[in-house]
């Protein structure tokens, strides 16, 4: 193991444990932490032995994963605030660093299947048994240490219980510390201090109510476990988001009433609390909130609470909300005869399917529409929605005649398929005979299926469409949305059509989605001309980094990461300074698989790529009230060679892959290799 | 009080067999009062009988969607109207206003596209039998030329020579795409390597260059399946001369015989059951494009569509001359058109629409031409209500072949409407007279 890789080993868990990974935040925190030798030497020395351990049974993953050090470093601070360093502190410290490894990882074997956190659990745990223990520990009665504070006068008396409980967090209860650690959150994240602040004097406020002084209730040594659930519970591992920061107070008022119910049991033996009300607090949160599928809830952990909230919205608007896309199963223009919770049959725990109807001016059948054929639906060809195996069909039911219906077999002549993706689509109601692939054959998304039929209870040829989470027919749908459609000449994307609406649906071309299967070392050499003049030449490769995410690289190591979809190419995440890199993400965000027309779509850009800082600070700030704040939507024309929007326009080339050239204000990228 | 006309009565053999949940089929009646919201008696008073009527709206309709799933398939698609399905110059007009450039098979058709002002550019030439002159004249004005032979390659070298030209062209090709007949007889065969062969020799000659690669297999093909074999050996030719000749292969060819909704005698199932969608055709060959394409671009798609794209779009409007009671009890209508010009109907069940609501049960009718030959005869047994003298049938789906194959035999060929886009009729035809008859007589 390199030098370098070791300390950075070693400063990561300080910063963890203000819910930061910045290797500067930790160099400050070591020196904050002198402020207290015993307890700063404690720290690195259990560090040190955690590090050990781990390294001697061949367990190295457990070093890029934060909970497995600074646990052992708060209980080797722990037990430093407790005992000044003698052999006998360092065997302890050496044991009980060892042990809240191996209990950190039992912990985590539990909880992380339901995607909770561990927490600093194991060092509460471990604490409290070396306090327990240490009772007994004449031998160590000697190193026992006294504390002694200086009294700060310079800062406002208001805000020192709040500074010394932060510095609380690391065994130095001294406002001069949690000052430094209140800076180091200001910097790092406004919503973490805000949460910080916040959290903090509304459980003061509440155990004042609850013991009937405010002085007693600010006095509390152990009101850090106030802010560190507003902090988590609003920012950390719930998005920051208004209904979370009530969420937030709420953990907080929990955790004064657990605060109190354990200090009085713990009492008994004069131990303290640590963070286990803390912990207890938002283990209970989250592990409710985890399985009910909670929204809000912060699956894409980021740097800081603004990163996660930004990547939140970020994807929300130009991907929304559901997950779960389908293709329309047609081509051309049909209408939607029934839609979600339709006022006829989809109902309930059937609720989540499309009905399609083909109609001319207005009519869905020709003549009087007496026999099926006269009705335009009837006959056509029934389009994948997905890519994936068939997994169930039938196809042996007759087309009832116009009047009749099968209330019997209601789901007429059907086909189910497993998407790729895990989901089951049930296509029903096609023709008898009509269903030309069998079960265990793979589909691709829009290729011909069956034709539209009139079996099962189908009042009039039409095809049904729904998602299941079961692969067998008649099982309860689920909620889905169409990748991308066009209505009213526009391209929707992720959309849900109203009932009675047309929409035509888009076939993939080909053509230009082979144009975009990006492989690794692939090169893009372009020549820049700024006002036509010829500045320099830029070179984009692509790389894949640690996380399987591939990404656009240029000499001075910018990130432009894209994915491809099958249905569509685009960016998502763009790292680094301003560069044409990041000009190309805004001239071009997605590219959609559709030659043959001129589309026109909005896409919403992410706010960092195109405000300032200051401007983003504001912006991700005000967006924790209101969402829409954070919409940044453009208008962009496709036509099958030429993206073009008020930022600037990108061309494609048919027999080349990527972009041919990127145009944006003065700038001008040709592709020369 | 007014006369209360005289109902023959009918005769017809009780068959309980017959009952079905479609009502019976004593009364049900097939009435179609209108074509695009023109009235069958306006046009039959206006124009006469028998009578072509022709349906814009339809057209495009057809056309939009058979294009339409090409085009959202693929980049580059052309279709080629092919001219012998339906000729008549409003017909092809409409054709090449929507996009369309000109598939002829012989110099009198390369006349007519040329009349219409199509380019000789625009102008897909086929077929085995070329005459020398009109070869030339097609090199001169740049046509695309479909060669079927040796012979073919041959005469165009000479024409290279004497033009002092290098001559751009295409070779037609045939092969086995699992489907019965086989039409082995134009173009070059691909299995025995004759097709190879054939650019070959056209490469040794140096006069001539290979662009394109077409083939035409069947019609009315019912399986889009043949599309995918034909495609697919289309693509492996194209590439193996791609890649031994040099040759820069521009565009790949189809051909036409997409089905229309036309019930083919013999079918048991109807036409919207068996007959594909147009996406099917569409996936069918495109995805195969896709799926073969060896070479960095993508070739041009053409093709040469004519059934599918009128034959829905055309009806016949005929009128009831009078009738006879046959020995076997059937009731025979002699109507004022016949197989004369109803070629197609050799193959096909037409769609027989009443002008109106006629009283009385049905019973079992034949329907007769105006011909004094025994074959001249539309529909052997059809149920219909009891007509009289002036009852009008309308017949469809008639657009294809019909018009262009109707003989002039016993009687004159008749005329033609379109009915446009904004529902009004347009005489595009009028009916042949002696001087159309005896013009080149002398």
């Amino acid at each position: 193991m390199g030098y370098k890789t070791l300390l950075l080993t070693f400063l990561r868990p300080y910063s963890a444990v203000v819910f930061t990974d910045n290797p500067y935040v930790g160099i400050l925190i070591v020196g904050m932490t002198l402020l207290n030798p015993s307890v700063a030497l404690s720290g690195v020395i259990a560090l040190g032995f955690a590090v050990g351990f781990s390294l001697l049974i061949g367990f190295r993953a457990a070093l890029t994963q934060s909970f497995y050090l600074y646990n052992p470093l708060l209980v080797g601070m722990g037990v430093g605030y407790l005992f000044s360093l003698s052999w006998g502190s360092v065997l302890l410290i050496a044991i009980a660093s060892v042990f809240t490894f191996i209990l950190s990882f039992i912990l985590n074997r539990f909880l992380s299947p339901s995607k909770i956190p561990v927490l600093s659990l194991p060092f509460s745990m471990v604490t409290i048994l070396v306090y327990f223990a240490s009772l007994q520990y004449s031998g160590l009665l000697s190193s026992l240490v006294q504390h002694q504070y200086p009294n700060e006068t310079l800062l406002p008396a208001i805000l020192i219980p709040f500074l010394n409980a932060l510095g609380t967090i690391f065994f130095l209860p001294m406002s001069g510390a949690g000052l430094i650690i209140f800076m180091i959150l200001l910097y790092t994240s406004r919503i973490m201090a805000i949460m910080a602040l916040v959290g903090f004097y509304f459980g003061i406020m509440i155990h004042s109510i609850w013991i009937g002084s405010r002085m007693e209730a600010f006095a509390d040594p152990y009101a850090f476990n106030y802010l560190l659930v507003a902090v988590s519970l609003c920012g950390i591992f719930l998005l920051p988001t208004l209904k979370n920061f009530v969420l937030a107070l709420m953990g907080v008022a929990v955790s004064v009433l657990l605060t109190d119910a354990l200090s009085v049991f713990l009492g008994y033996y004069s131990l303290p609390v640590l963070t286990f009300p803390f912990a207890l607090t938002v283990i209970a949160f989250l592990f409710m909130l985890s399985v009910i599928d909670y929204p809000e809830f912060n699956h894409f952990m980021k740097a800081t609470p603004e990163a996660s909230l930004s990547h939140y919205l970020s994807t929300l608007f130009r991907f929304g909300k559901i997950t779960t896309k389908i293709s329309p199963p047609f081509s051309g223009t049909w209408r939607v005869y029934q839609g979600f919770n339709g006022e006829w049959t989809h109902k309930a725990n059937y609720q989540y399917a499309y009905d399609f109807i083909k109609t001319v001016e207005g009519k869905s059948y020709q003549g009087e529409g007496k026999y099926p054929k006269d009705y335009y639906a009837f006959g056509e060809s029934v389009l994948s929605p997905v890519s994936g195996y068939v997994v169930d069909m039938r196809h042996d039911l007759v087309d009832n005649p116009i009047g009749e219906n099968d209330r019997v077999n209601n789901w007429g002549n059907y086909l189910i398929i497993r998407s790729d993706a895990g989901f089951f689509v049930e296509i029903s109601h096609l023709m008898q005979y009509s269903i030309k692939v069998a079960i265990g054959d793979y589909v691709v998304v829009n290729s011909i299926l069956a034709n539209c039929g009139n079996s099962g209870y189908s009042p009039q040829p039409h095809i049904h469409v729904q998602v299941q989470e079961v692969g067998f027919i008649g099982g309860f749908t689920k909620e889905f949305c169409f990748s991308d459609y066009l209505q009213g000449g526009k391209l929707h994307l992720n959309g849900l059509p109203d009932h009675n609406e047309a929409i035509t649906s888009l076939i993939n071309d080909k053509s230009i989605a082979s144009r975009f299967i990006f492989i690794l070392d692939d090169a893009f050499t372009y020549e820049v001309f700024e006002d036509d003049l010829k500045i320099k030449e830029v070179t984009f490769k692509v790389k894949m980094d640690n996380n399987g995410e591939f990404y656009l690289h240029d000499e001075h190591l910018n990130r432009l990461y894209f994915y491809n979809d099958a249905k569509q190419f685009y960016f998502y995440h763009y790292q680094g300074k301003a560069s044409p890199l990041k000009w190309l993400f805004i001239v071009a965000p997605r590219l959609p698989f559709i030659g043959g027309q001129t589309l026109e779509f909005t896409d919403y850009l992410p706010v960092y790529l195109v405000k300032t800082p200051w401007q983003r600070w504001g912006i991700e700030l005000v967006s924790t009230l209101q969402k829409s704040f954070y919409k940044i939507g453009c208008s962009y024309r496709f036509d099958g060679i030429t993206l073009t929007s008020h930022y600037g326009t990108v061309s494609l080339k048919p027999s080349q892959k990527g972009f041919e050239t990127i145009q944006y204000n003065h700038t001008q990228l040709r592709r020369i290799l | 009080m007014s006369k209360m006309s005289y109902e023959k009565p009918t005769i017809t053999k009780i068959d309980f067999a017959m009952a079905s949940k479609y009502g019976s089929p004593m009364k049900a009646q097939r009435v179609r009062t209108h074509i695009d919201g023109v009235s069958i008696h306006e046009l039959t008073h206006t124009y006469g009988s028998p009578l072509f009527v022709f349906s814009q709206r339809k057209i495009e309709s057809l056309y939009t969607t058979l294009h339409t799933a090409f085009a959202s398939r693929y980049p580059n698609v052309t279709f080629g109207w092919s001219y012998k399905t339906n000729y008549l110059n409003a017909i092809c007009r409409i054709f090449h206003s929507l996009g369309s450039i000109a598939e002829v098979v012989s110099e009198f058709e390369y006349q007519k596209a040329r009349s219409l002002g199509i380019e000789g550019r625009d102008i897909i030439f086929n077929g085995p039998y070329k005459p020398y002159d009109a070869l030339k004249i097609a090199v001169q004005e740049g046509a695309k030329i479909h060669v079927d032979n040796l012979f073919e390659i041959n005469d165009l070298e000479k024409i290279a020579d004497e033009l002092g030209v290098h001559i751009p062209i295409a070779i037609r090709i045939n092969m086995d795409t699992g489907i019965y007949p086989q039409w082995s007889r134009f173009g070059f065969n691909y299995e025995n390597g004759e097709a190879y062969e054939a650019v070959g020799r056209i490469y040794t000659g140096g006069k001539l260059s290979l662009v394109g690669i077409h083939t035409h297999i069947g019609t009315f093909m019912l399986d889009p399946n043949a599309y995918k074999i034909a495609t697919t050996k289309i693509m492996r030719l194209k590439e193996e001369v791609e890649r031994d000749f040099g040759a820069i292969i521009d565009y790949i060819d189809l051909g036409g015989g997409f089905a229309s909704k036309a019930n083919l005698k013999g079918m048991y199932q109807s036409a919207d059951v068996i007959v594909p969608t147009a996406d099917e055709y569409a996936h069918a060959i495109t995805d195969t494009i896709h799926l073969m394409n060896k070479s960095e671009h993508l070739p041009k798609l053409y093709l040469e569509t004519g059934r599918a794209l009128i034959d829905e779009a055309g009806y016949l409007i005929t009128s009831v001359h009078g009738y006879k009671r046959f020995p076997d009890g059937k009731k025979g209508y002699i109507l004022d058109a016949g197989v004369n010009i109803l070629y197609t109907s050799s193959w096909f069940n037409f769609t027989v629409e009443l002008d109106r609501a006629y009283h009385g049960l049905n019973e079992p009718s034949v329907l007769n031409g105006p011909l004094c030959m025994n074959i001249d005869v539309i529909e052997e047994s059809i149920m219909l209500p009891p007509l009289d003298r002036g009852s009008c049938l309308i017949l469809s789906p008639v657009g294809a072949y019909n018009y262009t194959q109707a003989m002039q035999f016993i009687r004159y060929k008749p005329s033609v409407v379109l009915i446009d886009n904004v529902g009004q009729a347009h005489l595009i035809k009028a009916m042949d007279d002696l001087a159309t008859v005896t013009h080149k007589e002398f």
